[in-house]
């Protein structure tokens, strides 16, 4: 199945790697997002712990690494001498010295998936040496729970197999695909940080039904459930959300006299600033 | 068969012009009468063809479907003055916003045992054969006058039978719609004359997109929300135009508007079913008076509550 991919000779081998269950993966850095990653992969069952290492300056975020089975370092080039698939998941200001430091040790085979945000492929390619297969990705949070939502966009010299490899991977974590990389930020202010607007939204449903009456902690379960079931229509169906929506409004009925409500209140407007807003941000945030 | 119309405003030109244009109606097997003539429509059905009479009961006695074109205030006056003339065979076809067929039904019981009556609630656009129109058919209306109805309407354009319960809501959508898309392509020409398009081209361009994108979701088996997304291209401009509309609550305008006028016509039918009816409340005087007087929501004031009859309000 390589070749019918496009795949070159070390692509393929690491593809492989992954299907065995062989495939080394690497972590420098160790915060959240890492961790997030790391677990999803784990739950997956698609790479053992034992062929996980992650890097940190402190034992802080390594604990927990360490207690899923993960081995852990604090120097950041034990980690591409000993991995091949490497995720660069530093604070965002922090990589530029992190590259310099690791650039020696970097080789052909290495493929390394920068999680930092704002930070272009343009620059990562600059800082590391020429030729070395790169890209560039963006998850969040529920990768933990393999249903995140990422996009991942390749540098210049990253080819087919690569992507095939790193998309065959993170889909063990849930929704992934390829972009070009200008959606990145796009996908920031969408599911990056739309992973927030929904765990409001979700609270805000909940506390209309504690004022109607019920309990928080079985209104907060409902309100998740909801929206997961909501969501999971909309995935399976395929059908266009105004059509689902409408499915549920009996004329007269409670839906749409709910759902006038959040017209009255612009609530399609508000998201929309929002995820306008995250996604500037990102914007400006990677021009610093 | 012969059309009558009650009526020679707005309704009863729209309608008249409408089946002439479709060939389901010759103009002179149309009559339209109205103690006022000088309503700017009178001339106009006269150029029709259209038989104008300021008898009412000529009318009556000239058609067979007889539709009561007037304002719903004035329907009980009309009732009253023509109902001995009703006979058998007359189908008696109501358009008056809030006018419920048992009001109807009772007030003609006291002359015709049983009359047939269909309330219609259509809207403007059937003058350019382009109307929406729904009717529920009263008690002793047989399936065939219903029909026949359907056949006259769905001649000046879309027709369809409903429960009397839902021709408030109706009215709200489809039959104020028009003014709610004329008021739309006023504001939407203006967009076009601040952005420099001469006025003309700006109203035809407006005009024609609204047409279009109607026709399309007729058309289509898709959802409008799926058509949207069609014509927004990522990033692009209508998306950001878009973006505006829904900041100024522009969906929920529309259905407020919606609900508004739904409310108000049963507000309306509210008011009507308090009528008291006095013998001098015929006079010509009167209904000039009942036309001036436009109900309004903070002043229910009402010729038919329950005062007697020489307390007039004005």
């Amino acid at each position: 199945w390589g070749r019918g991919l496009g795949v070159t000779g070390r692509g393929r081998a690491a593809m492989e790697a992954v299907e065995s269950r062989e495939l080394r993966v690497g972590f420098v850095g160790a915060g959240r997002m890492a961790a997030g990653l790391a677990r999803g992969l784990l739950r997956a069952g698609r790479v053992p712990a034992s062929n996980i290492l992650a890097s940190a300056p402190s034992d802080k975020n390594l604990d927990a690494w360490r207690e899923s089975g993960c081995r852990t370092t604090h120097c950041n080039l034990e980690v591409l001498q000993d991995t091949t698939l490497v995720f660069l998941a530093t604070k965002p200001h922090i990589l530029p010295g992190v590259l310099q430091e690791i650039r020696p040790a970097v080789g052909p085979h290495h493929i390394v998936v920068s999680m930092a945000a704002g930070v272009s492929l343009q620059t990562l390619q600059r800082l590391l040496p020429a030729g070395t297969k790169v890209l560039r990705m963006m998850p969040n949070l529920p990768c933990v729970v393999q249903a995140g939502a990422m996009v991942f966009a390749r540098g210049s010299t990253a080819g087919d197999g690569e992507a095939a490899l790193l998309k065959n991977l993170l889909s063990s974590c849930g929704l992934c695909e390829e972009v070009p990389e200008s959606y990145i930020n796009i996908h920031t202010g969408l599911s990056g940080s739309g992973v927030a607007y929904v765990y409001l939204f979700a609270e805000a449903l909940a506390e209309g039904a504690v004022k109607m009456g019920m309990p928080i902690g079985l209104a907060s379960r409902i309100a998740a459930q909801t929206l997961l079931g909501a969501a999971k229509m909309m995935l399976e169906t395929g059908e266009h959300p105004a059509k689902l929506r409408g499915d549920v409004c009996t004329p007269g009925g409670t839906t749409i006299h709910a759902l006038h409500q959040l017209e009255k209140g612009a609530l399609r407007a508000t998201v929309m600033n929002a995820v306008e807003a995250a996604t500037n941000r990102a914007c400006d945030v990677a021009k610093d | 068969m012969s059309v009558g119309f009650i009526g020679a405003g707005q309704l009863a030109f729209a309608l008249a012009r409408g089946f002439t244009a479709a060939g389901i109606l010759a103009a002179h097997k149309i009559t339209a009468s109205s103690p006022d003539t000088d309503l700017p429509t009178v001339s106009g059905l006269r150029k029709m063809g259209v038989n104008f009479t300021v008898s009412n009961k000529d009318t009556v006695k000239s058609s067979d479907v007889l539709f009561l074109a007037v304002k719903p205030p004035i329907i009980p006056f009309i009732l009253e003055e023509v109902g001995p003339d009703i006979e058998p065979r007359h189908i008696v076809v109501s358009c008056a916003a809030g006018v419920t067929i048992s009001s109807i039904e009772k007030k003609l019981s006291t002359f015709c045992p049983t009359p047939k009556v269909i309330r219609c609630m259509t809207n403007t656009p059937v003058i350019v054969r382009e109307g929406a129109t729904v009717y529920a058919t009263g008690t002793h209306a047989d399936v065939e006058d219903g029909k026949l109805l359907e056949q006259l309407m769905a001649s000046v354009g879309f027709c369809t039978e409903v429960e009397e319960d839902l021709i408030d809501a109706v009215t709200g959508l489809s039959g104020s719609g028009p003014a709610y898309a004329f008021t739309a392509l006023d504001a939407l020409a203006d967009g076009g004359v601040k952005m420099g398009l001469p006025r003309r081209l700006a109203v035809r361009l407006g005009a024609q997109a609204l047409l279009g994108a109607a026709k399309m979701l007729l058309e289509s088996e898709q959802h409008p929300g799926q058509l949207k997304d069609n014509v927004c291209s990522p990033g692009g401009a209508t998306i950001h135009a878009l973006h505006f509309l829904e900041s100024g609550g522009f969906r929920s305008l529309l259905i407020n508007a919606v609900e508004a006028s739904c409310i108000r016509t049963r507000e309306l039918q509210h008011v009507a079913d308090q009528e008291k009816i006095s013998p001098a409340a015929i006079k010509k005087t009167l209904l000039d008076k009942v036309k001036m007087e436009s109900p309004s929501l903070s002043s229910k004031v009402s010729l038919f509550t329950n005062k007697s009859p020489s307390s007039k309000k004005n």
